[in-house]
């Protein structure tokens, strides 16, 4: 059995299909030769999982495989190319919900198999470490990125394509799910992290000051300021909700500057890239600038639209995995608990 | 016509293709959980080695369920892409059809039995007909009890049919006659939808009320669960 999907020529107008379906976004895009986005369309079940109070992996599943097909017509449709101008098809293989991601390999595969060209597998989180590149592409390496989402909080220092060394991660919850389950504490609704980032704006950063976890260490720790953050409700009952939210907030982004800019300085980057869903944070992407200004470094803050899952950076990716490995054999599956391809310590 | 048949909606994937003379290759492989690993190199297998080029295809049927939800997604959605990017009519074909239709000259009552997990079976009953078999009950998911009740409640002689009358023969009705097959087919799959593809019906697939009933737009074609999420389930009896 042929599992090796046609090879190709990689370059500037090499087109790749994008399709992302890790969580509960359904995305697809067409982007030209690894930075052009012709097209991203981003569709989201959130609506549906709001009740539960967090993603439920089956309904996710089940939208996916309703929303797909529409979404990709109408990726091609907006990018205004043929779709026998399609050199590539890639596809987020993990990590992520397993029932969710197999959708869109599936799918992927499929499509790479009718037009007759190749599929590639990526990498998420290396998807998002491509989306500040795909929407800046001066900035230079090596690169410092702070990826932060709902399953993910890590710092990563980028040297090369492909080049990843992982400077500090969360031992314990994701930043998003810190707020997550400090909004849902304080009875502000699911997403927690616009939920919370709304009601700081009403509320004094200063009022209550929580503990800044670990602080010399390049790691993060988001469980013990939940659990302070729940002691303090409990002692003063009649505390200012929106206080506790903007100073749960400013512990949240104190620490996660602090670090990012630490290792920048360690490392000797050239810029400070942020990235993931808590990047659309407001205090978080101001806190930023301000840090990168104040250290005289490049700052790179994503759009919004790039901050959440989308196929731009699926697409991105995979034309540089395409270019460096080849494509990805078509009996490849979903892997959902996939880690970024980091350099061993000690790699000059 | 050319047309494709994927099934993943149980253990196995099942591939076939089907000319104006019959079938023309199958592929099946007891897949476990690898249904998205094995499918699409399946697929490019029966094509290559049947001498047939992937744009040739003019119709593809897939199984839409009720079954392993996970497999199931894997076989809809690529069938759906494929017949998006070939531009052909994609048929979906309930799960219990294709299992009772190599049962119909059988003059008992044919039950296809579909294991859903945690306790319970996806069924529904068939009698034989002219032109196949024509299903005569809803397709439900229930325990094994209520099954038990709904054949004794009919009163007649019942041969059962699919993996869920295997794995839970000890505890199914004395009366009940099992027959070997334990999965759909790829098979009988090519021929129902190849029927369907060339009568141009666009039935909604959903409502589940007729054999093989199809659809002409691949958005239209959906899995057919027969059970909501657990997370819904239990939201609704907390
Ligand atoms: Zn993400």
């Amino acid at each position: 059995m042929s599992t090796t999907s046609k090879s190709v020529v990689v370059d500037e107008s090499t087109v790749v299909l994008g399709i992302e379906t890790s969580c509960d976004e359904t995305a697809a895009s067409v982007v030209m030769g690894g930075s052009d986005v012709l097209s991203s369309i981003v569709s989201t079940s959130i609506e549906q999982h709001i009740p539960f109070g967090g993603v439920v992996p089956e309904i996710a599943s089940r939208a996916h495989v309703e929303l797909l097909t529409p979404v990709i017509a109408l990726a091609i449709e907006e990018s205004g190319v043929a779709d026998t101008r399609i050199d590539a098809v890639a596809a987020t293989v993990g990590p992520g919900l397993i029932g969710a991601l197999l959708v869109g390999v599936a799918t992927a595969k499929a499509l790479a198999l009718v037009w007759d060209v190749p599929f590639v597998g990526v990498n998420h989180l290396e998807a998002h470490l491509y989306a500040g590149l795909l929407e800046d592409p001066s900035l230079e390496l090596p690169l410092v990125v702070l990826l932060v989402s709902g399953g993910h909080t890590m710092l990563v220092e980028m040297r090369g394509y492909g080049e990843y060394r992982l400077l500090g991660e969360t031992i314990d919850d994701a930043a998003g799910e810190a707020f997550d389950k400090v909004a849902r504490y304080l009875g502000l609704g699911y997403p927690g992290g616009p939920a919370i980032d709304r009601e700081a704006q009403y509320g004094d950063p200063e009022a209550i000051s929580f503990p800044r976890a670990i602080p010399d260490s390049p790691d993060f720790s988001f469980s013990g300021l939940k659990t302070a953050v729940m002691n303090h409700v409990r002692k003063h009952p009649d505390v200012v909700t929106a206080d506790v939210a903007a100073s749960f907030q400013m512990a949240v982004v104190d620490t996660l500057v602090a670090k990012a800019r630490r290792a920048a300085r360690e490392v000797g980057a050239k810029g400070l890239a942020l990235g993931g869903g808590v990047a659309a944070n407001s205090l978080l992407r101001e806190r930023w600038l301000m840090a990168c200004d104040e250290d005289g470094i490049r700052a790179f803050v994503p759009s919004r639209a790039m901050c959440t899952d989308n196929a731009a950076m699926i697409a991105a990716a995979g034309w540089h995995r395409l270019r460096s490995d080849g494509p990805t054999p078509l009996d490849a599956g979903a892997y959902p608990g996939l880690r970024l391809p980091l350099v061993r310590e000690g790699t000059p | 016509m050319i047309t494709l048949g994927i099934e993943t909606a149980t253990q196995v994937v099942s591939v076939a293709l089907g000319g104006d003379d019959g079938i023309l290759g199958i592929v099946e492989i007891i897949s476990g959980r690898r249904h998205a690993e094995i499918l699409t190199p399946a697929i490019e297998f029966v094509c290559r080695h049947a001498r047939i080029a992937v744009a040739d295809i003019g119709a593809i049927g897939v199984d839409v369920g009720p079954g392993l939800f996970t497999g199931m997604r894997v076989g809809i959605a690529s069938a759906k892409a494929m017949a998006q990017a070939l531009h052909v009519p994609l048929v979906g074909v309930c799960s219990l059809d294709l299992l009772a239709h190599p049962m119909r000259h059988s003059p008992k009552v044919i039950a296809s039995v579909i294991d859903a997990r945690k306790g319970e079976v996806f069924y529904a009953f068939y009698l034989s007909s002219t032109d196949g078999v024509r299903r005569v009950s809803h397709p439900r998911a229930c325990s094994i009890d209520d099954f038990n009740a709904d054949v004794l409640a009919r009163g007649q002689d019942v041969l059962a049919v699919g993996d869920g009358a295997h794995r839970y023969r000890d505890e199914l009705e004395h009366s009940i006659e099992i027959a070997d097959l334990m999965h759909p087919s790829a098979g009988p799959l090519v021929q129902l939808a190849r029927t369907q593809a060339l009568r141009g019906d666009t039935v909604e697939q959903s409502d589940c009320g007729q054999l093989g009933a199809g659809s002409a737009n691949p958005d239209a074609v959906q899995p057919m669960y027969l059970r909501a999420p657990d997370a819904q389930i239990n939201w609704t009896t907390r």
